[in-house]
């Protein structure tokens, strides 16, 4: 066989906290189209980042037809022949789709810094031509559809083939998650096209795409490959199991320590919810109770999570707290009905990194270290140090800024927050563990299992199908929008993986 | 408080850059005249200082929630019209109506900041130009003279002979916000919505109501600086304070308050109006001409903005 | 997978329509608003006072040339009424004139733009170096210009005799004054600059996605840097133009132009965050401030009222740009 178009050997990147990759070996022959498949936070982003200069590994080596590179760039990868179409999409909406395609390398198509535009529409015209698209090329990026506009990405991404003599490696990022079926199988004949003069990885977390069009699969969980798979005859189950791996060590969700779910009055009651991304969502969560929302990208799980925090606008529907009717026109007015939300972005919404640990967890619930109108010292430093002994959290002081602290103890002081006042019942939690690594996660599921035990109903938008198994006792699945289905999930008879996917998609 | 903790070793330097420069600057000026350390030029730069360390401790706030209040000069400029006209009729209620004027002003920017989501630059800028005109138009363009001073010549007084009154009130005006934020929960709802507006409103932080009141106390400064500035000039005028802008802006990040919002203090802000005042005054003694005043400030706006702002929040700057 | 097209597809609709009805509508605007004034008076309908208008409008529409292309990145500068005063003291100092015997004419003229040039890349350069916001940038360089303004102006009102500059404000052509046909062919270079070339290109570029720009490994602080001087010649063509009307170079030439710039730029459709609008947009929206401010005039109202005017056509018309997109939980600063 002749030599790869691409090969990783033995990639590291760690990011505070976490080891993104662990190793990644990666082979990618010519003219092949490779799929690369995983659960969220399996590496697959960090891996393509590496591989089109935005992120530089700690350790091992990319080669390009047999040679190592470094690739500090991306014009530095677009030079080595590597081009990414990525996943949101990276065209600049005001500039005509010709600009687009050409933009950073007009080449002829910009003289002495005067536009040249017959030039640049036939510039343009020439890559268009290439995967046969019949798009203006001086239409404006933001009147063109969404696909049109990933046909755009595509053929400016194939511009790189001018700057080598080789045959060019095209990435495709998540490319259909926001495609609608007819749309897909265009991009799937131009996949199928590209093959003829291209090498494609092609990234998806929908197997039966990723086992339609491509040749081989290779599979990453935690940040390392864990097998290859040639797509002729395989089945998504095998897949599937690769990509979850066995469930570790034996009681890593704590399920022993379940709270039995509380029977009467549902905690929260939501009915008829709708806002801008979801229509008409209706479940309860009992008290003690550990709800999990799974759906894929787009499915609305999100937003559904924000409104009720009163983050999010709703269009219509009820949402009751105990049986009362609720009001949530703020995140003040759910912060008063006891509600809690830790999102998902830790770093950008959930703490404030140059203030103190002790300001961070009491930011919430002034009330709790506060005499009156003032702000009593005392009590909050023993209300502080007492959250910090029960959370074993792992800090200098309470007046360390938490940005100096482990994300999993940024995530512990986020969730006591919410505690400090003893006035919690509902708890929101999306993505309570991304970028903590396995300890970390073990002992926010401890803690999750010990507020279900004093009877806090928990919604939790899970990281993975793995830990919304593991930890639910219920499962919402939700799918355009709307709840596609609700399963039980309780101890001993949790459903498999591939019963909610089916649902998902 | 516990923010300083979080100090970078550049931020650490720039803690202390209001106090070096003052210091730097009194030496500077002992040196060039060794008549500048007299009680009389003294009280001189602490009572032209007064009405800028006002000034500046009011728009501190706004600056302390990430946003920037431009009107307030304008807005002083507008409240020395109103004391002027109304001091006849309404003798020592004139003050306080004119701060409560003045106050309801700044609040009314920060809820069209709030409600309107403009960019409160915007904001006070069309402001800035709003108030001006009605000081125009409510003044005739003129000076408005004041004949009986008797309810504000307090303020020009002497407190236990030396201390002049003015720069007595700045002082309690900046110690009163200082306690204020320490004591109540509002310093971290400024500091949390200053350094992550959108982490602060998902821990329920009143994120609109801090900046509104941020205005509002903004405004009222400005009032209080106008009813200074009166006391001094027996005369209110529709332009009369427009050129206290850049040096409070100026006063503000030469404190070390980072533009960006929430790292800062009306401390540094009082040293930062001292440094203002003492350039402004200082420039004459050592023979410069006042004209480089203004390039002094246009310069020193840059540089400390640059020294003090938070790296970490500004990876595209427009 | 539809209803996630449809999430995406939604703010795109709405963005095309909304950008149909920015375009349409400050033009709609305008003639409205001039058939109302041109009702109501009837000193305002006269073709001397359109005359008047389209005149009084030169040196704005200039100085908003400028400013446009500083909005299109998303940017914003203040620096326009400093920059212009240094820019008229200069000019008033280096054609013939009372205060010394220089007699450079045109040369003066060429030499006080470029100082408006460099001032303008003083700000960009702090603005892509130092990182400070363009806002508190350009408000400092607007106080640099005023106090080398005051340092030229050394007490002494330079009045010029240059009679080709003085002339250029009282001399006619076709009815218009030379300056108004100036303004005209900088309308038409900052719509050539920004059709079609790449600085004119990559500032809209900026201003629409300026990390995609990055991305594609353009290099955008030059860009910026370049679309700032742009703006500062701009601003010392008006500050020649400021002169050239009061026979004299006065510190505060600029006075007010900063602001009256942003509004006609804004009323004209540019978007304060950027990515939309252009020189065209701009032109229109200094004919809709003039319009309005005469036609008050006119109708009388007292013109201390318009920089009042002004004020709150910013306000309502940032306003109208961003209340579209509100979005719940947004950060506004």
């Amino acid at each position: 066989m002749s030599v790869p178009a691409l090969e990783v050997r033995g990639l590291v990147k760690h990011y505070p906290g976490v080891k993104a990759l662990d190793g990644v070996d990666l082979v990618v022959q010519q003219n092949e189209v490779l799929g690369l498949a995983g659960e969220n936070g399996a590496g697959k982003s960090t891996l393509l980042k590496a591989l089109v200069g935005l992120v530089a590994p700690d350790a091992g080596s990319i080669y390009v037809r047999g040679e190592p590179v470094r690739l500090r760039s991306v014009v530095d990868a677009a030079n080595h022949g590597i081009g990414m179409v990525f996943q949101e999409q990276s065209l600049v909406p005001n500039l005509t789709a010709a600009e687009n395609i050409v933009l950073g390398s007009e080449g002829p198509a910009v003289r002495r810094g005067v536009y040249r535009w017959e030039v640049m529409r036939r510039l343009a015209q020439e890559q268009l031509d290439k995967i046969g698209s019949p798009i203006d090329p001086l239409a404006r990026t933001d009147s063109l559809s969404f696909a049109d506009r990933q046909m755009v990405e595509i053929a400016k991404v194939l511009r790189i083939e001018e700057r080598t003599q080789h045959p060019p490696v095209v990435i495709l990022d998540e490319p259909t998650s926001v495609l609608e079926s007819k749309e897909i199988d265009t991009l799937f004949a131009q996949i199928r096209r590209l093959r003829e003069f291209a090498t494609v990885i092609f990234v998806s977390h929908r197997l039966d795409e990723v086992l339609d069009v491509c040749d081989r699969v290779s599979v990453l969980r935690g940040g390392q490959s864990v097998g290859e798979v040639a797509t002729a005859g395989a089945v998504p189950r095998e897949l599937h199991r690769m990509m979850i791996g066995s469930t570790g060590s034996d009681d890593h969700y704590h399920e022993n320590a379940a709270a039995t779910v509380g029977s009467e009055q549902p905690r929260l009651s939501v009915r008829g919810l709708s806002g801008t991304t979801f229509q008409d969502i209706s479940f309860d969560v009992a008290p003690g109770e550990i709800v999990s929302i799974v759906g894929v990208h787009g499915s609305g799980r999100e937003d559904v999570c924000r409104a009720l925090f009163g983050a999010e606008p709703t269009t219509a529907g009820e949402i009751r707290m105990d049986g009362k009717k609720i009001d949530l026109p703020s995140t003040r007015a759910a912060c008063a009905a006891g509600i809690g939300y830790v999102p998902a972005e830790r770093k950008l919404e959930g703490m404030v990194g140059a203030m103190s640990v002790a300001e961070n967890m009491t930011l919430a619930k002034q009330q709790a270290r506060c005499a009156g109108p003032f702000v009593a010292p005392k009590k909050q430093a023993t209300l502080v140090d007492s959250w910090i002994r029960r959370l074993s959290i792992r800090t200098p002081g309470r007046d360390t800024a938490i940005q100096r602290l482990s994300g999993g103890n940024q995530q512990k002081v986020v969730l006591a927050r919410w505690l400090v006042a003893g006035d919690i019942r509902l708890l929101l939690l999306d993505h309570p563990t991304r970028g903590l690594d396995i300890g970390a996660r073990s002992e926010v599921y401890r803690l999750m299992r010990e507020l279900a035990a004093t009877g806090v109903a928990t919604v939790l938008l899970a990281d993975s199908l793995e830990e919304a198994i593991g930890m639910a006792d219920r499962i919402l699945v939700m799918n355009d929008g709307r709840v596609a289905t609700e399963v039980a999930c309780p101890n001993g008879a949790k459903p498999s993986p591939l019963d909610l996917v089916k649902e998902m998609v | 408080m516990s923010t300083a903790v979080a100090l970078k070793p550049t931020q650490r330097l720039t803690g202390f850059m209001p106090l070096i420069a003052l210091a730097a600057l009194v030496a500077a000026l002992t040196i060039a005249d060794p008549d500048f350390l007299t009680q009389r030029s003294l009280i001189a730069v602490a009572r032209t200082a007064a009405p800028l360390i006002v000034l500046a401790a009011g728009a501190t706030l706004v600056v302390l929630c990430g946003g920037i209040d431009l009107s307030i000069a304008a807005l002083a400029s507008l409240s020395t019209v109103f004391l002027a006209l109304w001091l006849p009729d309404l003798g020592g209620l004139a003050t306080p109506a004119v701060i409560l004027v003045a106050a309801t002003i700044g609040a009314v920017q920060g809820v069209a900041h709030v409600l309107l989501r403009i960019p409160s630059f915007i904001v006070t800028l069309g402001g800035m130009s709003i108030l001006s005109a009605v000081a125009l138009v409510v003044s005739g363009a003129g000076t408005v003279r004041v004949v009986d001073d008797s309810t504000v010549r307090w303020l020009d007084l002497y407190l236990a002979g030396y201390v002049p009154m003015s720069a007595a009130m700045a002082i309690i005006v900046v110690a009163l916000i200082a306690v204020v934020l320490k004591v109540t929960p509002l310093r971290s709802w400024i500091s949390a919505t200053g350094y992550s507006e959108s982490a602060a409103r998902l821990a329920g932080t009143p994120v609109d109501l801090v900046k509104i009141g941020a205005f509002c106390v903004s405004g009222a400064c400005a009032g209080l600086a106008a009813v200074m500035l009166v006391s001094r000039q027996f005369s209110g005028g529709p332009t009369m304070a427009d050129n206290l802008l850049l040096p409070a802006v100026a006063a503000i990040v030469v404190g070390g308050t980072a533009i960006t919002g929430g790292h800062g203090s009306v401390w540094r802000s009082l040293a930062g109006a001292l440094v203002v005042t003492l350039l402004r005054v200082g420039l004459p003694i050592v023979g410069v001409p006042s004209a480089y005043e203004q390039i002094l400030y246009g310069a020193i706006i840059v540089v400390a903005v640059a020294l003090t702002l938070d790296r970490s929040k500004v990876s595209t700057v427009k | 997978m539809t209803v996630t097209s449809e999430v995406v597809n939604a703010p795109r609709r709405q963005s095309r329509r909304g950008a149909s009805f920015r375009d349409a509508g400050p033009p709609v605007a305008l003639i409205v608003i001039f058939l109302i004034f041109a009702a109501l008076s009837p000193q305002f309908r006269s073709t001397d006072n359109v005359q008047n208008i389209v005149d009084a409008a030169a040196v704005l529409a200039v100085v908003t040339c400028g400013i446009t292309f500083v909005l299109m990145m998303g940017s914003i500068d203040l620096s326009a009424a400093g920059v212009m005063g240094a820019c008229a003291l200069t000019v008033s100092l280096l054609v013939a004139n009372n205060r010394n015997d220089n007699d450079f004419g045109l040369l003066g003229i060429a030499v006080a733009v470029l100082l408006g040039c460099a001032f303008g890349c003083v700000s960009g350069l702090a603005l892509v170096l130092l990182k400070v916001p363009s806002f508190m940038a350009t408000l400092g360089m607007s106080a640099v210009g005023l106090g080398v303004a005051t340092l030229m102006f050394a007490g002494v009102q330079p009045n010029i005799s240059d009679t080709m500059v003085k002339g250029l404000a009282i001399e006619r052509f076709l009815g218009f004054s030379y300056l108004t046909w100036i303004a005209a062919v900088c309308i038409l270079v900052g719509w050539l600059i920004q059709r079609y070339t790449r600085l004119g290109r990559y500032a809209f570029a900026i201003g629409g996605a300026e990390e995609v720009l990055l991305l594609s490994g353009v290099k955008v602080n030059p860009y910026k840097v370049a679309v700032f001087a742009l703006a500062g010649a701009f601003y010392g063509l008006g500050g020649v133009m400021v002169t050239s009307q009061l026979g004299a170079g006065l510190v505060q030439a600029g006075d007010g132009y900063d602001f009256s710039a942003i509004t006609a730029a804004v009323v004209g459709g540019t978007l304060l965050t950027g990515g939309r609008g252009g020189i065209l947009h701009s032109a229109v929206g200094v004919m809709l401030v003039m319009v309005l401010t005469n036609g008050l005039v006119q109708i009388g109202v007292s013109p201390y009222w318009q920089g009042g005017v002004e004020g709150l056509i910013v306000v309502a018309a940032v306003a109208a740009a961003v209340i579209p997109q509100r979005r719940r939980n947004q950060v506004v600063k």
